[in-house]
């Protein structure tokens, strides 16, 4: 019973600090990112042009779900969507774990509220 | 005669700042994005059904945040809890949230 709790411990540490670093192959999507580099930045950071989100340092598994809706339709955007059909998930998997990679500008909220 | 071109001149320059900046008000995000915290101020926290992590915001860029509010607010981005917030939200309150946000550094 004791060997039992201790597999199904370690089993669910596993899959939970596996959830947290990306899956894909960060030099393939390095690869794959060429064009996003146009409008998101060399650096992943969309410096030029504020209408541009920062990719550089968001949380993998956001930009994986992200490039998913805009390839459904989930998410309208004529530009994303034109990218987006044309990814694998293999693709998607790839350029989520490059661009999470990337040094960040992104932060969460955590202290930034006000009375903090 | 060529004091109306350089009026206009003038006039256009002085103008131009507020033309493009036409940002809101940092001090009164910081205090509307207390709700946002709730999920985007929890460092890893999850979005539940499907399971993904909820965006790092702050940081973000001005216009992406505007944009992004302005369609969960009309229902062009699917989100159930975050289109019940954008329609919560005035166009004030989106950019003074927006100017907070792009307005903080990691």
């Amino acid at each position: 019973m004791k060997r039992l709790f201790a597999s199904l411990l370690i089993t669910t540490l596993a899959c939970s600090a596996g959830s947290a670093f990306a899956k894909g192959d960060i030099e393939a999507g390095k690869a794959k990112a060429v064009v996003c580099q146009a409008c998101h930045g060399a650096d992943g950071n969309a410096g030029t042009d504020p209408q541009y989100p920062r990719l550089a340092g968001q949380y993998h598994d956001y930009i994986e779900r992200a490039l998913h809706e805009y390839k459904t339709g989930d998410r309208k955007n004529p530009i994303m969507a034109g990218f987006a059909t044309t990814l694998t998930d293999e693709d998607i998997v790839n350029l989520a774990a490059y661009f999470s990679s990337l040094p960040t500008k992104l932060t969460d909220l955590h202290d930034h509220v006000q009375g903090d | 005669m060529t004091r109306a071109p350089l009026l206009a001149i003038a006039l256009l320059f002085t103008t131009l700042p507020c033309l493009a900046a036409e940002k809101g008000d940092a001090a009164a995000g910081k205090t509307k994005v207390y709700t946002c915290s709730g999920c985007h101020g929890i460092t890893g926290w999850k979005n539940a059904y499907p399971n993904y992590h909820v965006p790092k915001i702050a940081g973000q860029n001005y216009d992406y945040l505007i944009n992004a509010l302005t369609e969960y607010k009309k229902g062009e981005r699917s989100h159930p809890t975050m289109r019940a917030q954008g329609e919560s939200l005035s166009e004030q309150d989106i950019r003074d949230i927006a100017t907070y946000l792009s307005s903080i550094t990691p």
